[in-house]
């Protein structure tokens, strides 16, 4: 399954006194299979729209379709589920639990899934950490790893349930540029050769020039959209 | 099923990350457990004794020859609908219970019931001047020593000898010290209506039973007929049955078919068992309040343990676990500390109840252990109670741990 991504109008105003305008207009197409970041200012409302198109977050209006379905309508139990089998996530800081593992880490959703059994899923989480070259790291707990290693492991957690959508919250932020150039490799590769689609809300130009699709937000909006590579 | 072994594991870890948490919500639960079995172990079972020794002093149920009402006037109980008459003059019937065999017959049909009639009445004992007035009760001893402890309570001689002696008497030490009596020695009892005898004593009870009385002297059921000048007649029917909680309803049963008045021993202890309610009350209160200091334990152990793993709560619904999961994420932590706090629990009320058990006291000169109940209902009682407790305390804090919203633990993170 691949995964026409499309967003209407999504605007976010956390209420208050005076509400806070997150996201004030936000319509976007995402193609499968395409590397997209999202560019733009501090506080410009990236990451805000990265929780929406994730479903942690529900806007306050707009529509949000996943190869024509509409998401807006589902609880809270059915969005969990969209999570848990459609989405994997990434984030600036690796987030791993710091109790499990490497390959319990990645063990979890699937796991919780369910479709497969122990044997199974061990099987595939080994093979993900294979494909990250983290094989022989399998058994040690994050604080043994180093960051780098740590964000690999939290890349091949968000792809244990073969998700059509790889959402990235700067997934490179805390990382030196070998690793954020490793990193990089990956997130083209779930890309181009899985057929997945990547949305990644991103500082670093290195990313945004190796994306496939630049969306530029400001103040809340989406003000340009650029595709193909820029020169390398 | 899968699903809530992972969240199990997930708890599992969560609680082994956090040991001193761990380990005091854990003993929190254990003492509660501990105590609880040996405070309530030791209520009930000091209760029962209490209540062994109130059911079998006295007969279960004793029919006496009085009547609850009085009974009809005759001029009502021959025109029905007449008007009662007043300053009418009610001939004297003879005391007493009549056909008493009946009753026997039909109280003996309780299966495993032991019935004995006995007639009591008053006399005067005299010795050499002196005078003590005495309950003069006259008994079957074979039966009598079915139906009460008298037997056991005799410091001197035995029930049999009544039959083996003439005019034999038992009475209490103190009476016997009183009048200067001792065994073998003879007395004359003085009654109102069947003059003067002599009586030779027999038997002696211990000091300081209260349930046979230090003014009761029992001779046999002849004897008493005579000395009281009451030939044939029986004024006391005392019943032991089989299961002494049924009865209050032989004795509404019997009451209700013969008219005269039939005690139960319920009836003739209600004030006692009426404190009993109020101890079990009190024990329950004070039991209830130790579960529930537990309790407290393991709500501050989920709490914290909420608290500390928010963000990993925001990562675990970001990878797809709903609201549900995490609140049963925290429930089963709160589970797993009340169950190995009982297991605990059960092992420290063990040794309580051994230790208890083992403490002998000195009670008018005999050693006696503490009764206690050591019956597995108390464990399973204090595993119930604990187990709930313990889940609502981990329901409490678990609610604010579904209510997590990822998304403000991200974005202050990022």
């Amino acid at each position: 399954m691949t995964a026409l991504f499309e967003a209407e109008h999504l605007r976010r105003i956390l209420a208050g006194d005076p509400p806070v305008t997150l996201v004030a207009d936000a319509s976007l197409t995402i193609e499968p299979g395409t590397f997209a970041t999202i560019v733009g200012p501090s506080g410009c409302g990236k990451s805000s729209l990265l929780y929406l198109l994730g479903l942690l977050d529900r806007p306050t209006s707009g529509a949000l379709r996943l190869n024509g379905t509409d998401l807006g309508a589902l609880d809270g139990d059915a969005r969990a589920q969209i999570r848990l089998r459609h989405f994997g996530f990434i984030f600036q800081f690796h987030f791993l639990l710091p109790e499990f593992s490497a390959l319990e880490n990645v063990m979890l959703p699937i796991r919780r899934l369910g479709r497969m059994d122990a044997g199974e899923a061990r099987e595939r989480a080994l093979q993900l950490l294979d494909s990250m070259g983290l094989a022989g790291k399998a058994a040690m707990t994050p604080d043994r790893l180093s960051g780098g290693e740590r964000q690999r492991v939290a890349i091949a957690r968000a792809l244990a349930n073969d998700p059509v959508l790889v959402l990235g919250d700067e997934p490179t932020g805390n990382l030196d540029s070998g690793n954020s150039a490793r990193v990089v490799e990956i997130l083209q590769k779930v890309a181009h050769e899985q057929g997945r689609t990547v949305v990644c809300v991103t500082h670093d130009p290195r990313i945004a020039a190796a994306s496939d699709l630049r969306i530029e937000m400001l103040d809340g909006r989406v003000i340009a959209e650029e595709a193909g590579p820029l020169g390398t | 099923m899968a699903a809530l072994s992972l969240l199990g594991r997930i708890a599992l870890r969560h609680l082994l990350g956090r040991r001193r948490q761990t380990v005091v919500g854990i003993s929190g639960v254990a003492v509660g457990v501990g105590f609880f079995l040996a405070v309530s172990s030791l209520m009930v079972g000091s209760q029962r004794d209490f209540i062994n020794t109130l059911v079998d002093a006295a007969p279960h149920i004793v029919i006496s020859d009085e009547v609850r009402s009085p009974p009809p006037q005759p001029g009502l109980r021959r025109f029905s609908g007449a008007v009662a008459l007043h300053g009418y003059k009610v001939r004297n019937e003879a005391r007493g219970i009549k056909d008493w065999q009946q009753i026997v017959a039909a109280a003996g049909a309780v299966p495993g019931a032991i019935v004995a009639p006995s007639l009591t009445g008053a006399v005067t004992l005299r010795l050499s001047g002196r005078e003590e007035p005495l309950a003069l009760v006259g008994v079957d001893p074979d039966l009598q020593a079915k139906i009460s402890t008298i037997e056991a309570n005799l410091r001197v001689g035995r029930l049999h000898d009544l039959e083996t002696t003439q005019g034999g008497i038992i009475v209490s030490e103190e009476l016997a010290q009183r009048l200067g009596l001792n065994v073998a020695d003879v007395v004359s009892a003085t009654s109102s209506r069947g003059g003067t005898r002599t009586l030779r004593v027999v038997g002696l009870f211990k000091r300081g039973r209260a349930q046979i009385g230090s003014a009761s002297g029992y001779v046999l059921l002849r004897e008493a007929q005579s000395a009281l000048g009451r030939p044939f007649i029986i004024n006391t029917i005392a019943i032991k049955l089989a299961d002494p909680y049924a009865a209050q309803e032989v004795a509404a049963r019997l009451e209700h078919r013969f008219g005269y008045k039939t005690e139960s021993w319920q009836e003739r202890s209600a004030d006692v068992l009426s404190l009993l309610v109020t101890r079990n009350v009190i024990m329950y209160s004070v039991v209830s309040a130790i579960l529930l200091v537990a309790s407290f334990g393991i709500y501050t152990a989920v709490s914290t343990s909420v608290a500390d793993k928010r963000r990993d709560i925001a990562i675990l619904r970001s990878m797809g676990f709903s609201e549900s999961d995490l609140q049963l994420v925290f429930v089963l932590e709160g589970l797993a500390l009340a169950l190995v706090g009982v297991l605990l629990g059960w092992g420290l009320g063990r040794g309580l109840l051994a230790a208890l058990g083992a403490v002998p006291f000195r009670i008018a000169g005999e050693t006696e252990h503490l009764p206690l109940d050591r019956s597995l209902f108390q464990y399973a009682i204090a595993a119930g109670a604990s187990l709930i407790a313990g889940s609502v305390a981990a329901w409490l804090p678990a609610r604010k741990a579904a209510r997590v919203d990822p998304v403000d633990i991200l974005r202050g993170a990022v």
